[in-house]
């Protein structure tokens, strides 16, 4: 009391004190990365004076990976022992439950999304781990990409085993393509050895029904509990600590962008004088060394040829990588000849198609999208990569779709584009984005009559219909 | 020969009576689908005897199903389905709601949604008619104490698919809507099953009477899935409303572009039909980023 008295009246003082807490807290801060680089985790370092955050660094893969099951087995008490048990480890920031549990609604990309988003890692990998509470959400999540799984961790009570909605929780799995799944049989605490045992029987039925490999998938049964409570190591600690092993071990690594064969979405094309035609984007995966052989698409075109030529920020360079954004000086090709939208690549990596199946979401009208619903034969505007399209959407078995909701669709496009499996596009009227979406199969190339039908469009067709 | 399979069976008795209690135990379970705990404690209780614990399990089935449902009273239920039923001239529609979407599209559920749609109409084939449409709300206590055909009422229904699936359902709300001979009843729901069934379960629902001279089972149709993907607010009459400037807020039926074909709206449509629209009803399940949308929300920017 006296001090902050003498402080308060004495000016000289009070500024004295000032700069000692200044100082003081600059080489708290500088301690305290140093402390931080040498006993806690290798990714968290690199102070700044301005703030204190942690950097990211990316010297293990990375993994997505979700919990699946019913809402009383324990999702949730499972993400929490997970945090906890591997923060002991000091590999991740524990979560309380009620964190993960009242995620909040983000909004990411104009898109609602309602999912709890933690992080940790293993000796091994890194995982970012979602928990979605509903089969729209994973679908919507899966389409607009907002959160991928490479793989999941499906929980089951040993208590009561499998639900009759499990078999929705595996068909979506299956939907979105997960094809490796870890099983947890949680609450063995208060389950006996007899019950756990044919839960693992009956589990692996039931996956072996839904066309998973039901004999060899790794099943770990714990008490997710107990791990948080510090209770029971073997059926706590340990088994959290199983799981993680088994979920290291059997989900694959993803391949990373980086390590994919070259594209490169053109965005400019320059004629620079005396050197030759440069093609400006972002590589969007892949590396570009000088004298690689490249293909260019799009456009009812197909031109292969060589690239002299590596410039990045008006300096050249001998390798360019994925995120990098870069011009690349092409061998005996005019100006003309290329166009934004066209896609340079690995020559036979990409091909262009005109008849895809996609998977959409429609979006609502909170979300920027239109109120009245899709129906069928509709025509929009197909924006992916850097081209545009005109495209007809075809429903399959329903004549409507309405905004929130996701479905199956066959897009027919006036002329052939660049394509693949996995890749993201939206769809505009003339006023507004209607959907946004990813391609899901490719399918044969439109006939010649088929394209002229595409082009008459619906009304003529239906007249002609009408005259037959 | 006698003494050899005395032996035998002595010799492996320990691993027989272990197998076949395993298998008891799986059996049961396989065949009533109830917890792995509550099998277990039927075989307990019956000296595992299957037939008799089987029968336990179903006796005790009400009474768990209600303990659970006491249980999981108040949680939300924010998902579920609009189930649509109709017959020649009878027709209602129910809102279901539970906690999951998986659950919305369980057949269990779809089965008890069954239910819940086959009492309802048979209660709106009671209700007196004494207009040429009749559309009549339930009470949500009125629906719980209705009667299903094997004597039971319906929340008795829903207590036991509680008990089953061990999520909160709940009735949220129902209505039926009846024609006397000279007008049609007409249903669907969005998605709509791509073959006409009687009943249907989706995320929206519509029921439109038309006053016809005959059946017209596609112009219907059409005009239900109309007002799903439209959202008008009422029919309208040509002599008092007037249409709106702006044809794409348009909130009169009559005036709406037809979805299946902008080029004519409904009033050409109907004329040309010779049909006259006399009423019609729309259920929407609400998505649960709507619900949301209700509660406190946290500033956005973009």
């Amino acid at each position: 009391m006296v001090f902050t008295t003498k402080m308060v009246c004495n000016s000289v003082l009070r500024q004295a004190v000032k700069q000692m807490f200044l100082v003081e807290h600059l080489v708290k801060q500088q301690s305290y990365g140093q402390l931080r680089a040498g006993s806690y985790l290798s990714d968290l370092i690199t102070q700044r004076f301005y703030s204190t955050k942690k950097v990211f660094n990316r010297d293990k893969p990375h993994c997505n990976v979700g919990t699946i099951g019913h809402v009383d087995h324990g999702k949730t008490t499972l993400t929490a022992a997970i945090t906890k048990v591997l923060s002991e480890m000091e590999l991740a920031k524990a979560k309380q439950y009620a964190e993960i549990d009242n995620a909040p609604e983000e909004k990411a990309r104009g898109i609602t999304i309602n999912v709890a988003h933690v992080e940790y890692q293993t000796n091994n990998r890194h995982y970012g781990h979602t928990d979605c509470p509903g089969h729209a959400d994973y679908i919507k999540n899966m389409i607009t990409g907002t959160a991928q799984m490479d793989g999941a961790i499906l929980v089951v009570a040993a208590t009561d085993g499998s639900m009759p909605q499990t078999r929705e929780h595996l068909l979506l799995a299956k939907q979105i393509g997960i094809s490796h799944i870890v099983i947890f049989i949680n609450k063995v605490d208060v389950a006996d050895d007899e019950m756990i045992d044919l839960v693992e029987m009956e589990m692996r039925e039931l996956l072996t029904q839904m066309g998973y490999d039901g004999e060899n998938i790794p099943i770990v049964k714990g008490s997710a509990l107990c791990a948080l409570d510090g209770s029971k190591p073997e059926i706590g600690r340990d088994a959290i600590l199983k799981l993680l092993e088994a979920v290291d071990s059997y989900i694959p690594t993803p391949i990373r962008e980086l390590d994919k064969p070259f594209c490169l979405p053109i965005e400019n094309v320059y004629s620079v004088m005396g050197r030759g035609t440069v093609v400006s984007g972002r590589l969007e995966r892949g590396k570009i060394k000088k004298g690689m052989e490249c293909e260019l698409i799009g456009y009812n075109k197909l031109i292969k040829t060589t690239i002299t030529g590596i410039e990045m920020f008006h300096k050249t360079l001998e390798e360019a990588e994925a995120g990098d954004q870069m011009g690349a000086l092409l061998r005996g090709l005019k100006r003309e000849d290329i166009r934004r939208g066209m896609i340079m690549c690995k020559p036979g990596s990409m091909k262009a198609y005109d008849h895809l199946e996609c998977q959409i979401y429609m979006l609502t009208t909170e979300e920027g999208g239109r109120t009245r619903p899709i129906n069928n034969m509709m025509n929009g505007q197909m924006f992916s990569k850097t081209w545009d399209c005109q495209a007809q959407i075809n429903l399959e078995g329903k004549d409507l779709v309405m905004p929130g909701e996701d479905t199956t669709i066959v897009l027919k496009l006036i002329r052939p584009m660049v394509c693949e499996k996995g890749q993201r596009f939206t769809i505009r009227d003339s006023f507004k984005t209607i959907a946004t979406g990813v391609v899901a199969n490719t399918l044969p190339s439109l006939s010649e009559t088929e394209r002229l039908e595409l082009i008459e469009g619906k009304k003529k067709l239906k007249k002609r219909l009408a005259q037959a | 020969m006698l003494s050899r399979q005395f032996f035998r069976s002595i010799h492996t008795n320990h691993v027989l009576c272990y197998t076949s209690k395993k298998t008891l135990l799986s059996k049961l379970r396989k065949k009533t689908g109830y917890t792995f705990i509550n099998c277990k404690k039927a075989l307990e209780l019956n000296e595992n005897d299957v037939e008799k614990a089987e029968q336990w399990l179903k006796e005790q089935a009400q009474a768990q199903g209600w303990s659970q449902a006491m249980k999981l009273k108040s949680r939300e239920t924010s998902q579920g389905l609009i189930a649509m039923i109709t017959n020649s001239n009878h027709g209602a529609l129910v809102e279901i709601n539970c906690e999951t979407d998986f659950v919305a599209r369980n057949k269990k559920f779809h089965d008890l949604a069954q239910i819940i749609l086959d009492t309802v109409l048979k209660h709106s084939m009671t209700i007196e008619q004494d207009s040429l449409v009749k559309k009549t709300v339930l009470s949500t206590e009125l629906i719980n104490n209705l009667h299903a055909n094997d004597g039971k009422n319906l929340s008795d229904h829903s207590a036991l698919t509680i008990g089953l699936i061990g999520e909160n359902i709940s009735i949220r709300r129902a209505l039926c809507m009846s024609v006397q001979p000279g007008a049609y009843l007409y249903g669907c729901t969005h998605p709509t099953p791509v073959n006409p069934v009687p009943s249907s379960f989706g995320r929206y629902g519509a029921l439109v009477a038309l006053k016809c001279d005959d059946d017209k089972k596609v112009l219907g149709m059409q005009l239900c899935q109309h007002i799903i993907g439209m959202n008008p607010i009422k029919v309208g009459d040509p002599k008092v409303d007037l249409p709106n400037d702006n044809i794409e807020e348009e909130p009169v039926m009559l005036y709406q572009e037809f979805l299946f074909n902008p080029a004519s709206s409904i009033q050409e449509l109907l004329q040309s039909e010779q049909a006259e629209v006399l009423d019609f009803v729309k259920y929407v399940q609400l998505l649960h980023f709507f619900i949301t949308h209700e509660l406190p929300q946290r500033s956005y920017n973009g």
